[in-house]
């Protein structure tokens, strides 16, 4: 269902909740949204579990090193509470273990709603919705997806590059210089085959009568209709009623504040 | 400006202003916009190889608690887009817009971050904007360069206290971020961002662009 909610109206719907959850400090608030995107990715959408924790990963990972900091170097506004253990000098209280826990959910929060966008979205959707809703110029719309589509031209041009090195004998670097150099050998005729493609890809779009003007006919529309709406009304109107739920329960923490 | 010895200072043309296009797209060319879309590819690329490298240093810190330190050093290619574009197309708007073309790219591109990147990149894009906008959009030397960096590399930690919650650490774990933070942005986005610009320009596929030309006036004026 998630796969046809137009994908402007979805990257709100996934923008919105991601900012405000930065406002909170506390366990439950982030918890419980990410308990709710969970249910809405699983029930939502077809996306394979396993695919899902693929890609979610690397998030967990992100987080837990991040918590550990703050765990460990919390500052006095966020380490009240008992000391429960201390590890290299370093007094670990309930408060820092508790900002550490919330800091990592919301980053998982983070992490399972751009999933749930990135693996609901087609590329070339996501632009022309972005011309057709947002408004954003077609020069610069198509400029993207021009540019965007020369991503497998440049995975073979690295090979290549790679071959070419390799048949002249030109070695592995080593040491730091050798690694700048061989950085310069890829990177600059990477970038300068970019730029020529760039130019002519350019110049063949404009021949064929591509002005950018921005009046002009769609072959495929991009529609928003009363399910995106609801679906956003949804994302957003969930995120608020947890916060509404944990201020009631009495564990609302704003910037360390208690509510 | 008064005629001074780099040509290099003197020679943005004044923008001509048609109609109110709130993206001044209407003086870019669409070959600049393909570029800068073409530099977000291959930075995203770029980047990829980087974060190998972050990610060893990470692993070497993280029983510290300093993980996040190991992306702090390579932070500065996240900024490079905007910097090489501003240097190679020196028109208004050229940093903040190739910033947040190029976070479109990445999302393209399936990057696991999603929208999110959108609005850090045109956070991002606006910090790099403020320097180039301070000199006008006419001074495009080294020191430039690396004050967009730096300037980037503040506004976007900005933003990172409050939605990585960064603000709940110890002030000298904050301080010392930011720092590093500003030596990668001035050295990678600043420093190698002008160098592999002038490199490309040598090879001569810059020449319809400001930065090429620019490079021809000089040749120019030297042969002369």
């Amino acid at each position: 269902m998630i796969l046809s909610i137009n994908p402007s109206i979805k990257a709100f719907a996934v923008l919105v909740p991601g900012v405000l959850l930065g406002l909170t400090y506390d366990v439950f608030t982030p918890l419980l949204y990410f308990i709710f995107i969970l249910a809405v990715t699983f029930t939502m959408t077809d996306i394979p579990i396993l695919r899902w924790m693929k890609f979610f990963t690397p998030f967990l990972i992100l987080a837990l090193s991040f918590a550990w900091m703050t765990v460990l170097y919390a500052n006095q506004t966020f380490s009240n509470g008992e000391v429960v253990f201390t590890l290299w000098n370093l007094e670990i209280t309930t408060g820092s273990i508790q900002t550490g826990i919330s800091l990592a959910l919301r980053s998982l929060c983070f992490g399972a709603l751009s999933l749930m966008f990135i693996l609901t979205t087609d590329s070339t959707k996501l632009m022309l919705s972005f011309m057709q809703q947002c408004k954003l110029p077609p020069k610069i719309t198509y400029g993207i997806l021009a540019g965007y589509r020369f991503l497998p031209v440049f995975r073979h041009e690295l090979e290549v590059l790679r071959q070419a090195h390799r048949i002249r004998g030109v070695s592995r670097a080593r040491g730091i210089k050798g690694r700048v150099n061989q950085f310069r050998r890829y990177a600059i005729p990477l970038l300068a085959n970019g730029i020529r493609k760039a130019e002519r890809v350019s110049v063949a779009m404009e021949s064929k009568g591509f002005t950018g003007d921005t009046d002009r006919t769609h072959y495929h529309k991009m529609t928003v209709g009363k399910r995106d709406w609801l679906f956003l009304g949804m994302m957003i109107g969930f995120l608020i009623a947890v916060f509404a739920l944990s201020y009631y329960l009495g564990y609302l923490r704003i910037f360390g504040r208690k509510f | 400006m008064s005629p001074c010895p780099l040509p290099f200072q003197q020679t943005v043309r004044p923008i001509k202003h048609k109609g109110g296009d709130a993206f001044m797209t209407k003086q870019w060319k669409l070959k600049e916009i393909v570029l800068m879309s073409i530099l977000g590819v291959v930075f995203g690329v770029i980047y990829l190889l980087f974060f190998l490298v972050g990610e060893g240093i990470r692993n070497i810190l993280a029983p510290f608690g300093l993980a996040p330190f190991g992306y702090e050093v390579i932070y500065g290619i996240w900024f490079i887009v905007s910097i090489m574009a501003a240097y190679i197309l020196r028109k208004p708007g050229v940093a903040f817009t190739a910033e947040v073309i190029a976070g479109v790219v990445e999302i393209l591109l399936g990057s696991a971050a999603g929208p999110g990147l959108l609005l850090s990149a045109a956070i991002q894009g606006a910090g790099a904007e403020f320097a180039f906008a301070l000199t006008g959009w006419k001074d495009y030397r080294l020191r430039v360069l690396v004050l967009s960096g730096i300037s980037t590399a503040v506004v976007s930690f900005a933003w990172h206290l409050y939605s990585a919650g960064m603000i709940a650490l110890a002030p000298w774990l904050i301080v010392s971020t930011l720092i590093v933070r500003i030596i990668s942005a001035a050295l990678i986005s600043g420093v190698l961002g002008k160098w592999l610009s002038d490199q490309l320009a040598k090879t001569g596929v810059l020449r319809g662009y400001a930065l090429g030309k620019e490079l021809q006036r000089k040749r120019n004026y030297e042969s002369a």
